[in-house]
C-alpha cells in the first residue's frame, strides 16, 4: 500500500495515547512511533500533533516533564497517566467494537438482507 | 480526565504565561530540528532540511493559537486583550464615554435603589431562628384574614401539638408600661404574651430564665422578662438585676430574666410579661395576636388543615363562638409584616425597569451612532482576520466595561440616594428600621447590582454588537469616509429605540401624575375634623389604678380643667382613639328592633372620648347635642353617633332617643347597658384620608364599662388632645408638665401635632409619589436625550444631501420644518403607543390612587402633550442647525 491515509477525524487522540503508552515520548518521537507502528501507511499533521497534545495533557490522560533527548538536547517528554490508561482502554473497546460492526456491514452481500 | 487537573492546568496557564510560552517555544524548534537532523542524516544538506522541515510542520503561529486554546488560556487572553483595547477606545471618546455612563448609572441607580428597599422589606428573612417555620394564626372569612385572635379560641389552638412545636398569643404592646420608682419614671413598651413567646421566636436568654406555663395562669405570679437594650440603659447593665423587684405602672414585679442583645420583636418591645390567659374564659373579643413555630416536618398546607379541624372542633362544642362563614388559617409570618407594602414597592419596581429601559435604548442609540462611525475601524480588522464572534465579544466588552462603571457609579447614587431621600422623609414602611437604617448594602444588593449591569450590558450592547458585523466588508472599506454608511436598517433600529423610549416614558409620566393627582386629591379631601393647632400626646394608663373606668374618668376629668386653664389653651380632650389612628369596634343591637345578624344590628367602631373631644377637632354637632361634663357614671348612659351611622341604619328616620346595646354577650366584663342616642355628629375620615368615613359610635369617657376601659389600656395607649390658639409646640412643655403633674406623675410619649398624625397617614403614599416622580423625570429626560441623540445624528449625517437641498432652492424654514417632521413624527408614534400600554398598565395602580380614574383624560393629555413638548425642545435644537447649514461649505463636508 503506497497510498498514505490521512489520519480519521478523532483518532488522533487514541494514537497518541497508545504511542506514550509504550513508553515516554517526545512530541517528535510520538510522530515518528505512529508512523513507524503504522509502517508509514499513516500520514499526521504535524501542526496539528501539538494541539492535541496539549489539549490531552489538559484534560490529565497525559502527563509531561523535561528530560534530555538522545542527542543530549532538552526536549518535553509525555507519558500516560492513569486516566489516561482506563480512557486508552475503553477507547480502544469502543474502536473494535465499532470496526466489527462496520466490517459487517461492508462485507454484507444481498442474500444476506 | 478530572476537574482538578484541568482547572490546574488552566491555572498553570495562566500564572505562568510567559514560561509556558518558552515552553512550547522550545518544544516546536526542538520539534523541528528533531525532524531536520533526520532530513540530514538521510543526506539533505543542513540549510535545506531546516527549510524543508518547517515546510512540512505547517504554520506554527497557528499551531500555538491551538496550543493556546486547548489549554483554554485563549478565552482570558481575549478577554485582557479586549478589555484592554475597550479601556482605550473608551478613554479616547470621554465624551461619549461620560454620557453613556451617566445615563447607565441613573437607570442601575434607580433600580439599586429600590430593590435595596425591597430586599430589606420583602426579601429579608425575619431574624429568628428558623424563621420559615414560623406562621401566624389567623381567623378567615371570604372578606380575608385577620390576625386576630381571643382567649378562648388560643386556649384550643394551643392543644394543636401535633403541627405546632410551640405557639403563643400575645397583645400589640400599645399602651406602654410605666416604669415608675427610681428618679424618673419612663414609659416603655412591653407585651403581654404566653409563656410560649419565647420558644416561639427563639428568643436567646442572656440572664436568668423566663417565665414557664406553671407561671402564666390567672393568679400567677408578677414576673417580667426584659430586653437587653433596656437592662443597659435603665439599670446599667447590672448583672445582678435577676431577682429584683420594680414597679411597673405602681404593682410590684420580679425581673426574672433579661433576653440577649440580638433579640427584636415584633411589635417592638422591652418588656414581657406573662399573659395569664384564664382557661376557662368565654370572652369574644378578638384582641390577641397568635403566632405558632411549626414542627419540622410540617408543611405550612397541614398547619392550615389542622387550624381548619380546630376551629371546626370548637364551632361543634361552642356554635355561638365561631361566626357562621368564619374559619381558621396559618399564613407564614414574614407575610403579615409586609403585607400592603408589597403592591407599591412591585410597581416601583416595574417603575425603575422601565427607567433601566429607557436608559439602555439611550445608550444602545449612542452605541449604533458610535458604531457608524468606527465601521473602518471594525473592516479593517475583519480584514486581518478578525472572526465574527471576535468582533462581537470586542464591542461587548465595551459595553460590558460601560455598564459596569455605569453600575458601580448607580450603586452610589441610588443606594446613598434613597438613604437620603428616607433622612428627609422618613416613612413608615415595616423592617426598614430608623430612617431607613436596616437598609443595607449586603451582598444580595450587590449582586443584583452585578446582575441588573450585566444584564444592562448586554441588552444595550448586543443588537449595536452584532449590526455591524453584518455589512459587506469591501463596500465599507471601499467607501471613502467614517461618515458613510448609515444603512437604512440602522437607522430603522435607532427610529425604533426612540419610538420604544418615548412610550415608557409616557407610561411612567402617567404613573407620576396619577399619583400626583391622588397627592393633590388628598390635601383637598375634607378629613371631618380640624387638626390645625391640635397638640396630642400617648399616655400608658397602666396598673391597677386604672382597672376600673372611675379612676381613668377622674383624672380625664382633672386633666381637663387643670390645662383647659391655661393661657392659650382652647380646649382638652382624653380618648382612646385620635382620627386616622384607628380603635376597637364592637357589635350593637338597636333595642325594640329585629336583629341582622345574630344577637345584633350591626357592628362600627367605638370611640370613647371626654366632653370636649369634640370641640378639640371642630367635629359638628349635626343634630342634639354633645357630650358634656353631666354625662357621668351617675347618669343616664348616653352615646352619639355620626353621619355615617345614621345613614347606614336610620336612614331618612331621626336616631335620636334610639337606644343602642353595645357588645351585649360578648364577654360579662364588657357587658353595658342599653345607650340613648343623644346626638349626630359630622363624619371624620378614620380609615385613612382615602377611605370613605365608617360609621362610628361615641361613648362617653366616664360611662365606659370596666371591662372594656381594662382591656383598652392594656392593648393601647391612651390619647390627649389639646386644642391651642398659638402654635401647639410652643407650649408643649408646658403641657407635658401640667399632664404629669394631674396624672400622678405617668409619664407623656409621643407628642405629635395632629398636623403630624395626618402627614404620617399619608406618609407611604407620599414616599410612592416622590420615588415615582423622580423617576418618571429621569425617563422624560432620557427619553428627551434619546431624541435629541437621534436628530442631531440624522442632521449631521445628512448635512451634504441637507446643503444640495438648500443649493437647490429649499428655504432654511423648509428644512427645518423637514427634521421637526421627522422626529416629531417618532415622538408621536411613541406617545401613541405609550397612551395605550399606559391604559392597560395603570390598571396595577387602582389600589395607590385616590379620587382620579386610571384612565383620567386629563392626565393622559397633560403628560403627551408635555413629553411631545420636550420632544420637539429635543428635536428643535438639530432642526435649526440643520437649517443654518451652508450649502457651500456642507458640499466639501467629508
Amino acid at each position: 500500500m503506497d497510498k498514505q491515509l490521512d489520519v480519521l477525524q478523532g483518532t488522533l487522540d487514541m494514537l497518541i495515547l497508545k504511542a506514550v503508552s509504550l513508553g515516554p515520548l517526545h512530541g517528535y518521537g510520538i510522530l515518528f512511533r505512529i508512523q513507524q507502528i503504522s509502517r508509514d501507511r499513516l500520514e499526521i499533521q504535524q501542526g496539528s500533533l501539538y494541539p492535541a497534545l496539549y489539549r490531552l495533557e489538559h484534560q490529565g490522560w497525559i502527563a509531561s516533564e523535561w528530560g534530555e533527548s538522545e542527542n543530549n538536547r532538552k526536549a518535553k517528554y509525555y507519558r500516560l497517566a492513569a486516566a489516561g490508561k482506563r480512557r486508552l482502554q475503553s477507547e480502544t473497546e469502543k474502536w473494535n467494537r465499532m470496526a466489527e460492526v462496520i466490517a459487517g456491514i461492508l462485507h454484507t452481500t444481498p442474500e444476506e438482507v | 480526565m478530572t476537574l482538578l487537573s484541568r482547572f490546574r492546568s488552566w491555572l498553570r496557564a495562566l500564572v505562568r504565561r510567559s514560561r509556558m510560552e518558552s515552553e512550547m517555544d522550545t518544544e516546536l524548534r526542538f520539534h523541528i530540528e528533531a525532524f531536520a537532523e533526520d532530513l540530514v542524516r538521510s543526506g539533505v544538506p543542513r540549510q535545506e532540511a531546516l527549510r524543508r522541515a518547517r515546510i512540512e510542520f505547517g504554520g506554527i503561529e497557528r499551531a500555538k493559537e491551538e496550543c493556546r486554546e486547548a489549554r483554554g488560556v485563549r478565552l482570558f487572553e481575549t478577554v485582557w486583550q479586549d478589555t484592554k483595547y475597550g479601556l482605550r477606545m473608551l478613554r479616547k471618546s470621554p465624551g461619549f464615554t461620560a454620557t453613556a455612563i451617566l445615563t447607565l448609572s441613573l437607570g442601575i441607580g434607580a433600580n439599586t435603589a429600590i430593590f435595596s428597599v425591597v430586599n430589606a422589606v420583602l426579601l429579608q428573612p425575619l431574624s429568628y431562628p428558623q424563621p420559615d417555620r414560623l406562621v401566624a394564626l389567623m381567623r378567615s372569612s371570604p372578606a380575608g384574614n385577620q390576625w386576630a385572635i381571643s382567649v378562648p379560641k388560643f386556649i384550643v389552638y394551643r392543644e394543636q401539638t401535633k403541627v405546632f412545636e410551640s405557639i403563643a398569643a400575645y397583645d400589640s404592646a400599645g399602651p406602654g408600661i410605666n416604669l415608675t420608682g427610681g428618679d424618673r419614671p419612663e414609659q416603655v413598651k412591653g407585651i403581654h404574651a404566653s409563656a410560649g413567646y419565647f420558644e416561639v421566636f427563639g428568643a436567646p436568654i442572656a440572664l436568668g430564665r423566663v417565665y414557664t406555663a406553671e407561671e402564666d395562669r390567672p393568679g400567677g405570679p408578677h414576673v417580667a422578662v426584659i430586653s437587653d437594650g433596656l437592662w443597659r440603659r435603665r439599670f446599667g447593665a447590672d448583672p445582678t438585676l435577676v431577682g429584683r423587684t420594680v414597679e411597673l405602672s405602681g404593682d410590684p414585679y420580679q425581673i426574672i430574666g433579661v433576653l440577649g442583645p440580638g433579640f427584636k420583636s415584633d411589635p417592638p418591645a422591652d418588656i414581657w410579661l406573662p399573659l395569664q390567659a384564664d382557661p376557662n374564659s368565654t370572652n369574644q373579643g378578638h384582641y390577641l395576636r397568635a403566632a405558632a413555630r411549626m414542627r419540622p416536618e410540617v408543611t405550612l398546607g397541614q398547619a392550615q388543615a389542622a387550624m381548619k379541624l380546630a376551629v371546626e372542633e370548637l364551632r361543634r362544642k361552642f356554635p355561638n363562638w365561631v361566626g357562621p362563614r368564619e374559619s381558621a388559617t396559618a399564613v407564614p409570618l414574614r407575610d403579615t409584616v409586609v403585607s400592603g407594602v408589597r403592591s407599591a414597592l412591585l410597581i416601583l419596581i416595574g417603575a425603575v425597569g422601565f427607567v433601566l429601559l429607557i436608559a439602555c435604548a439611550n445608550v444602545a442609540n449612542l452605541l449604533l451612532a458610535r458604531a457608524t462611525l468606527r465601521k473602518r475601524e471594525l473592516a479593517i480588522r475583519a480584514s486581518m482576520g478578525a472572526g465574527r464572534w471576535r468582533i462581537v465579544s470586542q464591542l461587548l466588552t465595551e459595553s460590558l466595561l460601560l455598564s459596569l462603571v455605569g453600575g458601580a457609579l448607580g450603586l452610589v447614587i441610588g443606594f446613598f440616594g434613597l438613604r437620603a431621600l428616607l433622612a428627609i422623609n422618613p416613612v413608615n414602611l415595616p423592617r426598614i428600621g430608623e430612617h431607613g437604617a436596616e437598609i443595607t448594602l449586603d451582598s444580595r444588593v450587590l449582586l443584583y447590582t452585578l446582575l441588573v449591569s450585566l444584564f444592562t450590558a448586554i441588552l444595550f450592547g448586543l443588537v449595536p454588537a452584532i449590526s455591524p458585523t453584518r455589512e459587506d466588508l469591501n463596500a465599507t472599506l471601499r467607501d471613502s469616509g467614517a461618515r458613510s454608511g448609515g444603512g437604512f436598517r440602522q437607522n430603522k433600529t435607532r427610529s425604533i429605540l426612540v419610538v420604544t423610549e418615548m412610550a415608557m416614558a409616557l407610561i411612567l409620566l402617567v404613573g407620576a401624575a396619577l399619583m400626583i393627582r391622588t397627592f393633590e386629591a388628598l390635601r383637598s379631601v375634607r378629613p371631618g375634623f380640624d387638626g390645625h393647632n391640635v397638640l396630642t400626646m400617648q399616655m400608658a394608663l397602666s396598673g391597677s389604678r386604672f382597672k376600673k373606668t372611675a379612676g381613668a374618668a377622674q383624672m380625664v376629668q382633672e386633666v381637663e380643667q387643670r390645662v383647659g386653664a391655661m393661657p392659650g389653651v382652647e380646649a382638652v380632650a382624653g380618648a382612646c382613639c385620635l382620627p386616622l389612628t384607628g380603635g376597637p369596634d364592637f357589635p350593637f343591637a338597636i333595642v325594640g328592633r329585629a336583629p341582622v345578624s345574630g344577637s345584633y344590628s350591626g357592628d362600627v367602631q367605638w370611640r370613647n372620648v371626654s366632653p370636649q373631644y369634640f370641640e378639640v377637632f371642630r367635629i359638628p354637632a349635626l343634630r342634639g347635642r354633645v357630650f358634656t361634663a353631666r354625662d357621668d357614671a351617675g347618669s343616664t348612659p348616653v352615646a352619639l353617633i355620626n353621619e355615617a351611622m345614621a345613614k347606614q341604619f336610620w336612614q331618612n328616620e331621626n336616631p335620636i332617643g334610639a337606644q343602642l346595646l353595645i357588645g351585649h354577650g360578648i364577654a360579662p366584663e364588657f357587658e353595658d347597658a342599653p345607650r340613648q342616642i343623644v346626638g349626630v355628629v359630622g363624619d371624620i375620615r378614620d380609615y385613612g384620608l382615602n377611605n370613605e368615613p365608617a360609621p362610628i359610635m361615641y361613648v362617653p369617657e366616664a360611662q365606659v364599662p370596666d371591662g372594656i376601659s381594662a382591656l383598652e389600656n392594656r392593648l393601647m395607649p391612651f390619647l390627649w388632645a389639646v386644642r391651642t390658639k398659638v402654635a401647639p409646640f410652643s407650649l408643649d412643655t408646658e403641657i407635658q408638665q401640667e399632664v404629669r403633674a394631674t396624672s400622678g406623675g405617668l409619664a407623656v410619649a409621643h407628642v405629635r401635632s395632629m398636623e403630624q398624625v395626618v402627614g404620617e397617614s399619608t406618609a407611604r403614599g407620599d414616599f410612592d409619589t416622590m420615588l415615582l416622580s423622580i423617576f418618571a423625570g429621569v425617563a422624560l429626560l432620557l427619553a428627551a436625550i434619546g431624541v435629541y441623540g437621534l436628530m442631531a445624528y440624522a442632521v449631521q449625517q445628512r448635512t451634504q444631501e441637507i446643503g444640495i437641498r438648500m443649493a437647490l432652492g429649499a428655504s432654511p424654514e423648509k428644512v427645518r420644518k423637514m427634521v421637526v417632521w421627522q422626529g416629531m413624527r417618532l415622538a408621536v408614534i411613541g406617545v401613541v403607543i405609550g397612551v395605550v400600554a399606559a391604559l392597560e398598565l395603570t390598571r396595577f395602580m387602582a389600589g395607590l390612587i385616590y379620587r382620579v380614574k386610571t384612565w383620567d383624560p386629563t392626565v393622559f393629555a397633560v403628560v403627551a402633550v408635555l413629553l411631545s413638548a420636550a420632544a420637539w425642545l429635543a428635536v428643535y435644537v438639530p432642526a435649526r442647525r440643520a437649517s443654518r447649514v451652508d450649502p457651500i461649505v456642507s458640499l466639501r463636508y467629508e
